[in-house]
């Protein structure tokens, strides 16, 4: 029994119908979502996104044509930052990145996908890592601080 | 005090940041459409709705423990979804995402003989739908999600003051209205 008599809600729920029917939440998409606590921070301090040159307001118009520039993102924790540079060579990433303040490191990639890779950051701070596809990554930094503190993990971000 | 019959959402955020799973599960029950949803109002194709919902989850996850405003939860992923959409409109242009047939796969269903009057109507939605306005595609998207969103959710997910939904909604409503399509069909 509807008590919806105004037109309007009529046709809004027509239209919810509809897409209920043709653009459900994917069940992967569900599942995936579901699987997601999985990846809670136990160990690690966050390294929130500070920056992704992926959301600055460019205008177009400067870019086009040229090379696109690499887009650039910063995490940071307080204590650690961390750059990386998002190389795009489809259907791979390259990862290039500096951990600040610069001390050698280990930091793994972890991916919803694949299995983590890991990398060595150098005495500079500075690693390299290739990824087999784009998705959602973060980083997890293991031993920059030199003391054997906990592990920085980044937000997650796509790419 | 009031026993709630059903967990309040910042008992199931404060359940889930303890890993319990099922609280954990509620919660993506309760707004799977609504992440859906906003990536694509934002007319990301479905493999890039996929991956905003991914990372718009995950970005929760990460932050089970600082959502400062539980009952604000769904204008938090909204406007998480959101950002998540520019960027993937950013760095990978729309070209994926353009047209009737990219926005909307096709019902693969070809069956029941008593099925042909919804999909004749769900043809004629879809071509109708296609002709009004992207803004008007976006917002239309929202308001027909499966679980009825807040103005507070839909403001999020569009970066569109709460106080311009209600007339935008009858304008667009009045926009798929008068399209052919629609002209002939008793909806509404």
């Amino acid at each position: 029994m509807s008590e919806d008599l105004d037109p309007d809600e009529l046709l809004i729920a027509e239209l919810r119908a509809f897409f209920t029917e043709v653009d459900p939440v994917p069940p992967l998409v569900s599942e995936t979502a579901k699987a997601s606590l999985g990846w809670r921070r136990l160990d690690a301090d966050l390294a929130e996104l500070l920056s992704d040159s992926a959301l600055d307001e460019e205008p177009l118009a400067l870019t086009r044509g040229a090379e696109a520039p690499a887009r650039s993102v910063t995490f940071s924790s307080g204590e650690l930052t961390i750059d990386i540079e998002v190389h795009v060579d489809d259907p791979g990433r390259t990862l290039l990145g500096q951990l600040s303040p610069s001390a050698p490191a280990t930091v793994e990639v972890q991916m919803m996908a694949d299995e983590s890779l890991a990398a060595e950051a150098d005495r500079l701070g500075r690693f390299r890592v290739r990824l087999p596809a784009g998705g959602p990554i973060r980083l997890r930094v293991l031993g920059a601080d030199g003391r054997g503190g906990p592990p920085v993990e980044t937000s997650w971000i796509t790419v | 005090m009031i026993i709630a019959t059903t967990p309040s959402l910042e008992a199931l955020i404060r359940a889930a940041d303890d890993g319990d799973e099922a609280a954990w599960e509620a919660i993506v029950d309760r707004f799977a459409g609504l992440v859906w949803a906003t990536a694509r109002a934002h007319r990301l194709g479905p493999a890039d709705a996929a991956d905003v919902a991914q990372t718009t989850w995950l970005r929760l996850v990460e932050n089970l423990d600082r959502i400062k405003d539980p009952e604000r939860l769904g204008a938090w992923l909204a406007t998480t979804a959101r950002r998540e959409c520019l960027r993937h409109i950013r760095l990978q242009g729309r070209e994926f995402a353009t047209g009737e047939d990219s926005v909307f796969e096709a019902p693969s269903e070809d069956r029941a003989e008593e099925r042909l009057i919804t999909r004749e109507r769900n043809t004629a939605l879809r071509r109708a739908f296609a002709r009004i306005s992207e803004r008007c595609q976006a917002l239309l998207r929202l308001l027909a999600a499966p679980e009825s969103l807040s103005y507070d959710e839909i403001a999020s997910a569009l970066a569109m003051p709460v106080g311009a939904i209600g007339p935008t909604r009858s304008r667009c409503l009045d926009q798929l209205r008068r399209t052919p399509e629609l002209v002939g069909l008793q909806i509404g």
